[in-house]
């Protein structure tokens, strides 16, 4: 069973491929990586080599230009993604997910539900915390927590029935984010424009718009590289801070800052001049023009000076807490990231717990009345302006919008009375824009919305029909780490048809 | 065939008749020749023993409840139910299948026993010395490469210049660049004798203590060693770093490296117990965020395990052994038993602290017992006086004359207490905790009072940590919380330790409100002769006491001082792992530890002889001294190439085996196979007999010294069109350096580089709320100034300068850093507080060396930066630069160009 002729057929031809790579040798010099990613794309057409026998598609990158922008593997209308992130755990069946039955068990504790969960002991069932009413023209029951959002349903397509592995929240973002509950895995942004690049090179591939209050509890690695090159982690900054060092030093003049670099590029080329011929010498400088176009292109999509009153009112800059005016901000920076052509943009909205005063995320295990009602004051408006106005400037034919959350709410309350505690077997996302359904509903969870009834559909299954719409398939965009092709998907996930337009 | 159950029991079944038609039928379509999904064949007896790459046999001949094909007939698992997608087999025929197995699963010609076959993979086969080719003047290193340049039509470069030798030696061997004083030094020796020169330039890198630092950085990547959790709180690892100290100590003294992994599995039973540091390496995720519910916490366990194996796997081994979780390796020869026999290894480790063991030459065991010593002292001046109490950092203890009684009353002053461990203490047996409920003694308190999970037997469990006994009197009463203790028999006693939770100070540092020690004082009370309840301790008196007694005061200030240079200096409870009792190990079918199967006992791989010779009851360390021992004893034919080619891969850039930590099937082959197998039997067995075995310094002098290493780096147009990645090493690769390398270079050439070696990091990070993410305070000020693998190390964090660098974030093992360019990288190296404070440093010592003349002090940057002068036509771009905005802005320009981040 172990030798290689006793080997299956696809692991035989893994073998093939992989003792190709040994002999034909890692690239040592600059970006070895790429190199070698380069030299499999020659290996690509006929060689099948994953654990799911098919063949991985290599994004043909050159060193001196990981970010250039590089074909799907198959033509898809999505061409940039704008995830929207709500760490803490948003309470599905007070959001989306109508449960009529929650209200004629209010109070009870029928047979079948758990008495410990995540916190400790469960108590009673308990209806919603706001009144649901149908919405748009699909008749979409969406609760009062969410007014503006609800307006929009008949453009969103619900997954009802998600289940992840886990009820902690930093695994669940792990989860969420990289497909793995442990860490040190790549995102999704950075396997995106791993595969992808960008359109715009004065601009970050891949930007992670962190909540006003701070990152959320995983951190870094909610849009880290893992083992991918650094060149494709998600780069930081939100409208009220740019990147880390973006700017030249206060003691430095814009002349001598211009000086600094002229003879930077004069070093660089008296000694390419010396040794010409290593490619990634070309590379570094490369990236350092890049760096300095970045320190005009990054304030002048920071700056919100050119929006009109309109798009500030529609978004809630103004009038409402000071944090929805803060995170309306990061929303309209959103949208002109994606209208210059950003490949991934990741909006955060909520952070770790210790990241403000009084509420920082969506978990609610006390008091969810009052929590989840100030979150939603600060989400709601600005989220839906932006999904409109992406709408409106006709975005969306190419964009597709994720809107998730890392776990569910349980339909009962727990021991306090007040609160709901994390729920890993049911719970709602949704996606809108390009190539997704549009007024559509896929799965359900059980009368309760306690755990997935119809149509299960795990995390994996989520995260292959991203890349699916992304005009990647899951099982093919792969990356060689320690031994293993890995997967934004691990070995698992499919593609969910149904909610393709 | 339906007949009474007794008479069916009786009547033998036929494979051809009965068996083969419900096989073929239902099978062989998805386990037969043609396809074995999950790996199954179920067309041969043997392989059906084997069972598929879940790892359970799908018949045990006689035993039709362990026989995982009937499981699946009769759907037990919705998930694994067998046929898939079509009806369930007929009663009649899983009857027949039972029947056919508690006969023995008789099949006509395939009865006889069948020996498992070895794997022919090159890297499981034995390590033989291959004969070094003969070519006059070559080392062998030389000669086996030659070779095959000479196969390719290619040949060695000419030698580097002496310039650029020194620099490269200098950087692979210690991470430091030289100083241009040495380069200097180095080039006159050099016109003098290169030979000799080099050779004592080599040896003079080998010795230096830097050497270690270097070398310490490249084993730590591999294993992912940090200094926080990771996970939900990611909280630091308080003395977690005496491991790097003891990683950096060992590749200094030349450590073998056969022992140096001895003791890394079980330097608790070497006198070396921060070495198991090693195990506890990866990220956890702690009990405490995991939640309540009991699958979680299973599931938790089951993954801090795989860390412990992922470890083990990538840095000794060379082998990717997670896969084996759920099932059987795809590729190389490691089944899911294998999997669960090697996590038996070290079911007795947790992440955690402990109080490490040391030998009593250790210098820290040393340095303990002086500091113990002078306590000692000072408490003898107290006992004179009266009680007292000591801090501990985390826990207090209270000091009383000795007294015998049978049992102990302690009364709080506040209202609530919360006590997660009360230890009481006597004269006869320093150490020992009398209270313990499993020694006997009775704790008595009012239940009433006690908060939720705040039960009085947590009181005295042995057991620190938030399981605490936690109570509340009520407000409006008089009475106040108490506890009594009763012991089996009369004790003489003299001391109360006791503290709300001593595991945070034990494990993590840097948290906010951590100092603050949060316990009511206490009255101690013990039963005389007579039956009567005596105060022997009140804490109100010790004013009044320290008034009487003047000698008091500077007693209780020398006291509390050692206490804090005992923390420092002294052995102390330091993340290096804890010891658990040891649970069973089971193969944990497809991975899921609520599906325990067939229990299994410490072994290393079947593949490689991993058979252990140990009695079923062998203790932990036993079970990992013997598994080292498989590790690093006789033939294993991995250990020695995978160090070999880890030690090839740092000093060319690229492994002979290009995967370092995957020698398995889906790895790459070695370039060089037979180099590759006479460097690690030079490695495990040197020819030379004065030369101790498993040097590691022995194996890298003879790479350092090679044509190979010493040729030149640049390029020739013919070369490249043949070879362009210089795998065949046809000139010395060039590489960018890594971060710490780049950080290190430039303190150095300031002037600023703090060579101090060894101990506690510096700190770049604020100290944080428990929920809290790490921020960067400062990461470029004076604190800093040391070497980049003193940097705490904080899993998933970004430093804000050398993150873009493809710095880790520990979170997966890291055997290669990836090499990328981003302009991140451009932003920090240009714009950081770092890099424009150093280049003024650089900047004002170049002035100050050149007596303040420009041109000269622009030749000093170069020097001080790339060790050589400037060019004609370089120096007059920079001279205009420093004339209209200062020399600092050269600098700047200088540690950005390409030169200066080039390994050369």
């Amino acid at each position: 069973m172990h030798n290689a002729e006793r080997l299956s057929n696809q692991g035989r031809r893994l073998l093939d491929r992989r003792f190709f790579l040994g002999t034909a040798g890692l690239s040592i010099s600059g970006m070895a990586l790429a190199s070698l990613l380069d030299q499999d794309g020659l290996l690509a057409d006929d060689k099948p080599l994953t654990a799911g026998g098919k063949v991985p598609i290599r994004p043909d990158i050159n060193p001196n230009r990981p970010y250039a922008p590089r074909p799907a593997h198959f033509e898809m209308p999505a061409k940039q993604v704008l995830v929207i992130y709500c760490p803490g755990a948003v309470s599905h069946i007070d959001t989306f997910d109508y449960k009529p039955a929650l209200f004629q068990q209010h109070g009870k504790k029928p047979p079948g539900l758990p008495a410990v969960t995540f916190e400790g002991p469960s108590g009673n069932i308990a209806q919603p915390f706001w009144e649901f009413k149908p919405r748009g023209e699909t008749g979409k029951m969406v609760s009062e927590l969410l007014p503006h959002l609800a307006e929009q349903v008949d453009d969103f397509c619900f997954f009802h029935a998600l289940t992840t592995e886990t009820s902690a929240h930093p695994q669940g973002e792990n989860f969420f984010n990289t497909g793995f509950t442990m860490e040190g895995f790549p995102s999704l942004g950075a396997w995106v424009t791993y595969a992808l690049g960008t359109e715009n090179q004065q601009l970050p591939a891949f930007v992670a718009i962190n909540d006003p209050r701070g990152l959320a509890r995983s951190g870094k690695n909610n849009f880290g590289n893992g083992f991918l090159p650094a060149a494709f982690q998600g780069t930081d900054f939100n409208a009220k801070h740019p990147p880390a060092n973006l700017q030249r030093p206060g003691r430095v003049s814009a002349e001598a800052d211009r000086q600094t670099v002229e003879l930077l590029q004069q070093l660089n080329a008296q000694h390419l001049q010396r040794f010409p011929g290593d490619a990634d010498l070309a590379g570094r400088i490369a990236s350092y023009e890049l760096a300095g176009k970045m320190q005009t292109s990054v304030p002048q999509v920071m700056d919100l000076t050119g929006e009109t009153e309109a798009t500030l009112k529609a978004y809630g800059v103004e009038g409402g807490s000071p944090l929805r005016g803060e995170y309306a901000r990061n929303c309209i920076l959103a949208r002109r990231l994606l209208e210059q052509g950003v490949r991934v943009v990741q909006l955060f909205n909520g952070s770790d717990p210790a990241g403000g005063n009084g509420i920082t995320n969506w978990d609610s295990h006390a008091n969810i009345a009052k929590t989840h009602a100030m979150q939603a004051e600060i989400m709601d408006q600005p989220t839906a302006a932006l999904i409109s106005d992406l709408k409106q400037r006709g975005m969306l034919d190419h964009t597709l919008v994720v809107w998730a959350t890392e776990f569910g709410r349980m339909p009962f309350l727990q021991a306090n009375g007040t609160g709901r505690d994390h729920n890993p077997g049911a719970f709602t996302c949704f996606l809108a824009g390009a190539g997704v359904k549009p007024g559509f509903s896929y799965g359900e969870s059980d009368d309760f919305g306690f755990k997935a009834a119809v149509h299960p559909t795990s995390v994996y299954d989520f995260n292959a029909t991203l890349l699916h719409l992304m005009g990647l398939d899951h099982e093919r965009l792969t990356f060689y780490h320690n031994g293993l092709e890995r997967r934004l998907t691990n070995v698992h996930g499919h593609v969910v048809h149904d909610v393709l337009s | 065939m339906l007949a009474v159950p007794g008479a069916k029991a009786q009547e033998r079944v036929d494979f051809e008749r009965d068996i083969q038609p419900i096989l073929e039928e239902h099978c062989w379509h998805c386990h037969g020749a043609d396809e074995q999904e999950s790996g199954l064949r179920l067309d041969l007896r043997q392989s059906m023993l084997a069972g598929g790459d879940y790892g359970q046999p799908a018949i045990v001949p006689g035993k039709p409840g362990k026989s995982y094909l009937l499981e699946v007939v009769n759907h037990l698992d919705e998930e694994m139910a067998m046929p898939p997608d079509g009806e369930k087999l007929p009663p009649e025929m899983i009857e027949r299948l039972q029947r056919w197995i508690e006969q023995g699963a008789p099949w006509p010609g395939q009865m006889e026993k069948v020996t498992r076959e070895k794997s022919t993979h090159w890297a499981f086969q034995p390590i033989e010395r291959p004969t070094v080719p003969q070519v006059a003047s070559l080392s062998p290193i030389d000669a086996f490469l030659q070779r095959r340049l000479q196969r390719e039509g290619l040949g060695f470069s000419e030698e580097a210049i002496p310039a650029n030798l020194i620099r490269r030696a200098s950087i692979v061997l210690t991470g430091l660049p030289p100083t241009s004083g040495q380069i200097q030094a180095f080039e006159r020796d050099y016109r003098q004798d290169p030979t000799t020169a080099y050779e004592e330039l080599v040896e003079r890198l080998l010795a230096s203590p830097h050497f270690g630092e270097r070398w310490a950085q490249h084993w730590l990547d591999v294993i992912r060693w940090a200094e926080t959790n990771g996970s939900e709180s990611n909280l630091y690892r308080k003395n977690a770093w005496i491991y790097r100290d003891y990683v950096i100590r060992s590749f200094n003294e030349d450590k073998p490296y056969d022992q140096f992994l001895r003791e890394q599995l079980a330097g608790d039973r070497l006198g070396v117990g921060e070495a198991t540091g090693y195990l506890v390496a990866g990220p956890h995720v702690p009990v405490a965020t995991v939640g309540q519910e009991p699958v979680a916490r299973r599931q938790a366990r089951a993954d801090r395990m795989d860390e412990i194996l992922q470890t083990v796997g990538a840095s000794a081994l060379g082998l990717s052994i997670g896969c084996a979780r759920c099932h059987n390796h795809k590729f190389d020869p490691i089944s899911i038993r294998d999997y669960y026999a090697m996590s038996d290894v070290f079911q007795d480790i947790e992440f955690g602290s402990r109080l490490p063991e040391l030998s009593p030459q250790h210098p820290r065991k040393m340095r303990g017992n002086v500091l113990r010593d002078e306590l000692a002292e000072q408490r003898a001046v107290l006992r004179t006086t009266g009680p007292w109490q000591e801090d501990w950092n985390g826990y207090r203890e209270l000091h009383f004359p000795k007294t015998k009684t049978g049992a102990v009353r302690i009364s709080f002053q506040w209202k609530g207490a919360r006590v997660d461990e009360l230890e009481i203490l006597g004269p006869r047996q320093w150490q020992k905790n009398l209270a313990l409920a499993r020694d006997g003694t009775q704790a008595k308190s009012v239940k009433a009072y006690e908060q939720p999970r705040g039960e009085l037997w947590k009181i005295n469990d042995g057991q620190y940590g938030t399981e605490a006994w936690a109570v509340k009197w009520p407000q409006d009463g008089k009475e106040k919380p108490w506890v009594e203790f009763t012991f089996s028999e009369p004790q003489v006693v003299n001391r109360i330790r006791y503290s709300s939770n001593r595991q945070d100070a034990m494990q993590t540092d840097y948290l906010e409100g951590m100092g603050r020690f949060n316990v009511s004082p206490l009255v101690v009370e013990t039963l005389d002769a007579e039956g009567n309840w005596k105060k022997v301790f009140v804490p109100g008196r010790l004013p009044q006491l320290d008034k009487q007694h003047p000698e008091r005061e500077p007693a209780l200030a020398t006291i509390q001082a050692t206490i804090e240079k005992l923390s420092e200096e002294g052995p102390q409870p330091s993340f290096v792992g804890k010891r658990i009792e040891p649970a069973k190990s089971y193969v944990l079918q497809r991975g899921s530890p609520e599906d325990p199967r067939d229990e299994v006992h410490a072994a290393g791989l079947e593949e490689l002889e991993g058979g252990l010779g140990l009695p079923i009851d062998a203790s932990g360390p036993a079970k990992r001294q013997a598994f080292a021992r498989w590790l690093t004893g006789g033939q294993h034919p991995l250990t020695a190439r995978v160090a070999a080619n880890r030690l090839w891969y740092h000093v060319f850039g690229s492994g002979i085996v290009a995967t370092t930590a995957d020698f398995g099937l889906a790895g790459s082959r070695p370039s060089h196979p037979e180099l590759l197998d006479w460097l690690a039997s030079e490695l495990r067995q040197p020819k030379d007999p004065d030369v101790q075995p498993w040097s590691v310094k022995h194996l890298l002098r003879q790479m350092v010294l090679s044509r190979a290493f010493r040729q030149d780096h640049r390029p020739n147009p013919e070369a490249i069109a043949k070879d362009a990645d210089s795998l065949w090493l046809w000139r010395f690769p060039p590489r960018r350096l890594t971060a710490e390398a780049i950080r290190d270079s430039i303190l150095q050439a300031s002037g600023s580089l703090d060579l101090q070696i060894g101990g506690k990091g510096y700190r770049i990070h604020n100290v944080k709320k428990r929920y809290a993410q790490w921020k960067v305070l400062d990461n470029h000020g004076p604190a800093t100034w040391r070497r980049m693998i003193y940097q705490e190390r904080m899993r998933r964090v970004d430093d804000q300068m050398f993150t873009a660098f493809d710095f880790p974030d520990c979170g997966q093992v890291r055997p290669q850093r990836p090499i990328s360019t981003t302009p991140l990288q451009a932003l920090n190296l240009l714009n950081s507080d770092f890099v424009m404070s150093q280049s003024e440093l650089i900047a004002q010592r170049a002035m100050q060396e050149s007596d303040q003349d420009l041109p000269e002090a622009v030749q000093r940057c170069f020097q001080l930066l790339l060790g050589r002068d400037a060019a004609e036509d370089e120096l007059a771009g920079c001279l205009e630069l420093a004339r209209d905005h200062g020399l600092t802005l050269v600098c700047r320009a200088i540690l950005n160009s390409n030169e200066f981040s080039l390994l050369q």
